[in-house]
């Protein structure tokens, strides 16, 4: 966009029939205000809302009966690509329902809450969203664009992007203990007590679909674990006699959740422990183009797991890693570091493992202190792992690790990986955190016996 | 000259004059305003058009006013509070103006009886500041925090956060447009990261091919010249130098004083300061044992290596305070000043580097009768800024201002005497209980302190707002 181009005088104000077809300044009248703008600016708006229609219109100065304020709020939304701060005195919500009024929503968006804009070093808790009733959240899930669904008893409260608007529907769960966003308004959820995956439409609160897995026994299907890549839907399932577990994989692209294949269907025959334990965390790795599904159980003899990696093609797994010493209390993999991550359940410490060395022996490399493995307490128990970019996130306890890669041009070998505790001393020491995710430029974490959300962003993208 | 511009702005000629359409809103003005912005300046560039019809600029036209006036009187109006400090800056890049507008921005002068509390800078995580270099040129500040070093700029606004691999940065320092010296004292080593993209780009270790027990030197202090950075090594086994390392290839050039450390005349240096008017080195080392204090100042010619002057205290000569070593020693680079304060008695005192003898020094009397009974140097530090002393006394920062004397400038010109600066608190008793100061730092006319175990840096500054509020 040109910043500034001639055009006739007009020092004795707007005159309304000398409008020049081929000029590129575009006059409009909003609710008696004049603006006067190009048409590049508002083409910005893209095809389909009403001010690219207005920059094709020729001939006299079109009236649009809107407030002008929040007009000149988003035209410099249009000029500039972000809010100015006279937007502060208008509640988000209006300036929303503007936009939608305008069609540049998609631009409001972008400018507030951007996946671009994530800044994991400049991250504060910044917002509460409080949950209706008693219960604590028991999952929860987010979109890119930063819109988050939690799951509270047998309740799921969405809240939408800006997050000032939220609503809750009821679902047959009696506690959902797995969820994923398939698209902006449409959740797939699954509990350890209740057969079937269920893909609810939040907005309207309805089932779309319930899927199950056809198992041998003819017993109901519990859901385990969920995950997706941008074409498929992956469902770990263990049947209700906890006899027999599979992953599922479903088509997402005609949005009609057809059943693609299966893999990974185990069946327990005698003592054989480790083909009983079912994947309750599904990640799919992109540029590898492999499932990642791991699983553990907690047994008598101490906490036994595994970690499989999944050619969804051959449907066989390519490689697997036994976790009997120090298991993983979680883990999950990372696409930009090109690495798997785990939390030791009894070390409490996080490892690494590079998935280009994939299939080696001795695969963890101890991230923090690395003597504290063997010493049999289970001090990682209930941390969680997520990547997100190339940043990872390690909840123990009440608090928020930070694990970093400091690029100092070694081999991939020795990669040297710091780690930062999040937040300001305030913030430490709260309830055990339970859950995290990350949506838009936000971070969004859940605790133990609180009812609410707390949303960590960085503070100068504030609203 | 003010008049004759004057008169051009009022009087001025039909060709001197500018239409201005901003964002549909008609704005006149003259051509020499809107060149004030420097000749790079997009509104410059709209001036040389010969048209008289209207520029049309598709922008807001409401801080499009602000910035004008601030084009036409060099002040920003108050309808700028409208807006925020970032709207501002983002608008004024796009015209080119940034600089006018970073200079109606800036604070006034910083003067330590005028100032108080303007904001705290907070890290979002480790926010327990365990160094920082703040940046004279714009009043920037570098942080290190933990293993991280973040950068706040002229608007103290936070631009970037690298992790570095160390886990605890004890000193930081900006040597490069985008080129951060850091180092640790529990991990050996001078590393250099590139904040644009947080890689390392080098690192310096202290060496000595001849002598084996010379590895993993810690780093205790950092300073640079303009070409040069002067790090002071020490080794496991205490012997220790100050290594000059050349800034565009980042590899060690000389050692400077090297020794064995194995007293309190040998012990590392603990700061380093560069003077560039005379092109000088100073190090200044303090140990506090079971006897009081103890410590030395160095001087060195930065280019030959050698040093010029120094004292040690307790000291064998004829000092007049006995058993009152320093405490801290800074200097002050425009008057070329050395102040000390004494670890027992508190007493501050001033040296004239020009004038370097045994015992330089003047010790500064007591004048404000309201501060007779405070004092004692327990973890007393002080810093020279704008021809001031400040100095934190625990919790406490005072200020020393000079006085403006009568007598002639050649008579006053280099004579330092007891009764030349007062003495005055800067902070307010409650200011004292958020913990000891551990560093301070004036830059771009902003005063910068951090405390132990305290999260965050507080920035003082002095304001010709009165800041009155309605009582109620």
């Amino acid at each position: 966009m040109p910043p500034f181009i001639g055009s006739h005088p007009l020092s004795s104000g707007f005159s309304r029939n000398s409008i020049d077809s081929s000029s590129n300044i575009v006059t409009i009248d909003v609710g008696g205000h004049l603006f006067q703008t190009t048409k590049q600016t508002l083409k910005q708006s893209g095809s389909k809302s009403i001010l690219s229609e207005i920059s094709n219109l020729d001939g006299s100065i079109p009236f649009i009966d809107r407030d002008p304020e929040m007009f000149s709020i988003l035209l410099s939304l249009l000029r500039t690509g972000n809010l100015p701060s006279k937007a502060k005195t208008f509640d988000i919500q209006d300036l929303v329902f503007e936009s939608q009024f305008y069609g540049v929503e998609h631009l409001l968006l972008n400018s507030h809450s951007n996946p671009s804009q994530f800044e994991p070093f400049d991250l504060e808790k910044s917002l509460i969203l409080p949950l209706s009733g008693r219960d604590s959240p028991t999952a929860i899930s987010t979109t890119q664009l930063g819109s988050v669904q939690v799951a509270h008893g047998c309740k799921i409260t969405s809240f939408d992007w800006s997050l000032k608007r939220k609503s809750t529907i009821l679902t047959q769960f009696a506690g959902i203990d797995s969820m994923l966003s398939v698209s902006p308004n449409v959740v797939a959820a699954g509990a350890t007590d209740f057969s079937g995956l269920q893909i609810i439409d939040v907005s309207k609160g309805f089932v779309k679909e319930t899927l199950n897995w056809e198992n041998v026994t003819k017993s109901g299907s519990t859901v385990q674990g969920i995950g997706a890549s941008k074409e498929f839907l992956f469902t770990s399932f263990e049947s209700s006699r906890r006899n027999s577990n599979c992953i599922m994989i479903y088509d997402l692209s005609d949005n009609g959740f057809r059943p693609v294949s299966e893999i990974g269907h185990y069946e327990i025959f005698g003592a054989e422990l480790d083909s009983a334990i079912p994947a309750t965390k599904l990640r799919w790795i992109p540029s590898y183009n492999l499932l990642m599904a791991a699983g553990s159980h907690s047994g008598p003899s101490g906490v036994r797991g595994n970690i499989r990696f999944w050619d969804l093609r051959s449907g066989n797994a390519v490689w697997e890693i036994k976790e009997n010493v120090d298991c993983f209390a979680d883990c999950t993999v990372s696409d930009d570091l090109s690495a798997i991550l785990k939390v030791g359940v009894h070390s409490g410490e996080v490892f690494i493992s590079d998935l280009r060395n994939i299939g080696k022996e001795n695969t963890w490399t101890c991230l923090g202190d690395s003597r504290k493995a063997t010493n049999g307490k289970k001090e990682g128990f209930g941390s969680k792992i997520e990547s997100h970019g190339n940043q990872v996130f390690c909840s123990k306890g009440g608090n928020l690790e930070l694990w970093s890669e400091v690029l100092i041009g070694s081999s991939i070998k020795d990669r040297v990986f710091r780690k930062n505790s999040m937040g300001r001393a305030k913030d430490s020491c709260g309830n055990k955190i339970t859950h995290f995710s990350f949506g838009g430029n936000k971070m969004f974490v859940t605790r133990k016996d609180q009812q609410f959300v707390e949303v960590w962003q960085s503070s100068v993208r504030g609203f | 000259m003010e008049d004759d511009g004057g008169r051009r702005t009022i009087l001025g000629q039909g060709g001197d004059r500018v239409k201005l359409n901003v964002g549909g809103k008609l704005f006149e003005t003259t051509v020499s305003t809107l060149r004030s912005g420097g000749p790079d300046s997009l509104l410059s560039v709209l001036t040389n058009r010969n048209s008289d019809e209207p520029v049309f600029i598709d922008r807001d036209p409401e801080i499009f006013s602000a910035l004008l006036a601030l084009l036409r009187s060099n002040r920003l109006p108050s309808t700028a509070k409208r807006f925020s400090n970032q709207e501002l800056i983002d608008e004024a890049v796009y015209y080119g103006i940034e600089s006018q507008l970073r200079s109606a921005l800036a604070p006034s002068r910083l003067s330590g009886i005028d100032a108080s509390l303007f904001s705290t800078i907070r890290p979002t995580s480790d926010g327990v500041v365990t160094d920082f270099n703040a940046v004279d040129s714009d009043g920037s500040v570098w942080v290190a925090h933990g293993g991280q070093v973040s950068v706040y700029d002229w608007s103290l606004t936070h631009t970037e956060t690298i992790r570095t691999h160390l886990d605890y940065i004890s000193s930081v320092r900006k040597v490069g447009p985008d080129l951060a010296g850091v180092a640790s004292e529990f991990e050996s080593g001078l590393h250099f990261y590139n904040l644009a993209n947080g890689r390392r780009v080098g690192s310096v270790e202290w060496t000595d091919p001849s002598d084996p027990r010379i590895y993993k030197a810690r780093v205790h202090a950092v300073v640079d010249s303009p070409d040069s950075v002067f790090a002071a090594f020490e080794c496991q086994h205490r012997e220790n130098c100050v290594l000059s390392i050349d800034k565009s290839t980042m590899k060690a050039v000389s050692e400077l004083g090297r020794q064995s450390g194995n007293s309190a005349k040998s012990t590392v240096v603990g700061k380093l300061t560069f003077l560039p008017e005379i092109n000088a080195l100073v190090g200044v080392s303090v140990t506090a044992g079971a006897f009081g204090y103890a410590g030395y100042v160095r001087l060195w010619d930065s280019r030959s290596g050698d040093v010029v002057w120094e004292t040690n205290e307790p000291g064998s000569g004829r000092s007049s305070r006995f058993g009152d070593s320093f405490a801290d020693v800074d200097f002050d680079r425009e008057d070329l000043t050395m102040f000390k304060i004494c670890s027992k008695s508190g007493d501050l005192a001033v040296a004239d580097l020009r004038k370097l003898s045994e015992d330089p020094w003047v010790y500064l009397e007591e004048k404000n009768p309201c501060m007779r009974n405070s004092g004692g140097g327990t973890s007393s530090l002080i810093h020279c800024y704008r021809q001031q002393v400040f100095v934190g006394r625990e919790g406490g920062l005072e200020v020393w201002s000079r006085m403006v004397e009568n007598r002639s400038d050649v008579e006053r010109e280099r004579v330092l005497h007891e009764g030349l600066y007062r003495r005055n608190y800067m902070d307010k008793v409650e200011d004292a209980g958020r913990g000891i100061i551990k560093k301070i730092e004036g830059a771009g006319d902003r005063l910068f302190v951090s405390r132990e175990d305290a999260e965050g840096i507080e920035v003082w500054q002095s304001s010709q707002f009165s800041g009155a509020v309605l009582s109620l």
